[in-house]
């Protein structure tokens, strides 16, 4: 995991260099168009980009320091049965997710075509949420 | 020795100790990482657009109304810290409060402070948005207007999404016999996402209200 930190810390880095760079260029060859001010949506994207970037790097950072060792698949020495610790809960399939992006489909189709059609989709959209939410909180899966 | 397939290289006793990264959490900060780039279009739209008209910026951002939306920004950054308190008492695995103290709160009450003030902070929005538009400021009506609406109105959407998904960890504790490490989590990312919207408001208050 090191490695993927001193890539997102590289890139800030970088991000950050062509960001200058950007400001001070736009700004020169406005400035010869008599504006004072640099190119406004490419300086904020690219300073931003830089961010995101930084961003990640610093909590993939914390958690590196925190996981106390190297992961399995961070070593040479490592076997694949290292890796085989608990990784988290999986659901192993749902139809909560379909449906959901049913209705995400149906609420650009009432943007597009008539907007009650958009009402429809956001009380399907709040079923299918809590559905997806609370499928292994109820029933057979409650805890 | 034959039959064996399987190279032997240096086996360990035993595998360190490893406090694996959350997926959740990981998970959570690098789609943040994106919502970062789409807030930064925004931020680019707006910046693009008050350059080319300098004159009409000057003219519509005096008529804001700074001082109401100050204490809306106050009560939205206030929210941030209730809500890392709800996550101090979910890493202690703490979901109700045991007393009328604010000190032995759970993360349930704290929680449910926290959506009271996001929610107040929404409905302070509207209120603004009736009032600007009644003074003739629209989405429609003018370069300011789009930016205006567009920066904060996409703010204002992840916010009242942040509400619904308080309310849904809200929920899972109830739904649940024991408060565990998983509804742990959920509190932990929403927290992540709450702190990052409270964070961009706090760049797009700097910029609408204070630079202008």
């Amino acid at each position: 995991m090191r490695a993927n930190v001193n890539l997102f810390w590289i890139l800030t880095v970088f991000l950050l260099l062509v960001a200058g760079t950007y400001v001070m260029w736009s700004w020169a060859d406005n400035a010869a168009n008599g504006l004072d001010h640099p190119e406004w949506a490419g300086s904020v994207a690219i300073t931003l980009t830089a961010v995101l970037s930084a961003f990640i790097a610093f909590y993939l950072g914390r958690v590196h320091k925190a996981q106390g060792a190297e992961l399995p698949e961070d070593r040479l020495d490592a076997n694949i049965d290292d890796g085989d610790a608990e990784l988290g809960f999986f659901s192993p399939w749902s139809w909560w997710p379909i449906m959901l992006a049913g209705a995400a489909a149906l609420m650009f189709l009432g943007l597009a075509i008539g907007f009650w059609i958009s009402f429809i989709a956001v009380g399907l959209g709040v079923i299918s949420l809590v559905g997806w939410v609370y499928e292994y909180y109820r029933g057979n899966f409650a805890r | 020795m034959g039959c064996v397939t399987s190279t032997s290289i240096t086996y360990q006793a035993s595998a360190p100790l490893i406090k694996r990264p959350n997926t959740v959490a990981v998970g959570t900060i690098v789609w943040l990482g994106s919502e970062v780039m789409f807030f930064a279009g925004l931020f680019a739209i707006y910046f693009t657009l008050r350059s080319t008209s300098p004159d009409l910026w000057a003219f519509e951002a005096d008529r804001l109304n700074f001082p109401f939306s100050l204490t809306n920004t106050i009560i939205l950054v206030l929210s941030s810290f209730t809500c890392q308190f709800g996550v101090f008492a979910a890493e202690r695995l703490q979901p109700y409060a045991t007393g009328w103290k604010p000190t032995q709160w759970g993360m349930v009450e704290w929680f449910f402070l926290t959506y009271a003030m996001g929610a107040i902070f929404v409905a302070g929005q509207v209120w603004e948005y009736a009032t600007l538009v009644s003074e003739g400021i629209a989405i429609d009506s003018n370069a300011y207007g789009s930016a205006f609406y567009l920066t904060t109105g996409f703010h204002g959407l992840h916010v009242t999404g942040g509400l619904l998904a308080f309310l849904f960890v809200i929920g899972r504790v109830f739904a649940v016999k024991n408060f565990g490490h998983r509804e742990a989590t959920s509190a932990i990312v929403v927290s992540y996402y709450w702190h990052f919207v409270d964070v961009v408001w706090i760049g797009l208050f700097l910029v609408i209200y204070v630079l202008k």
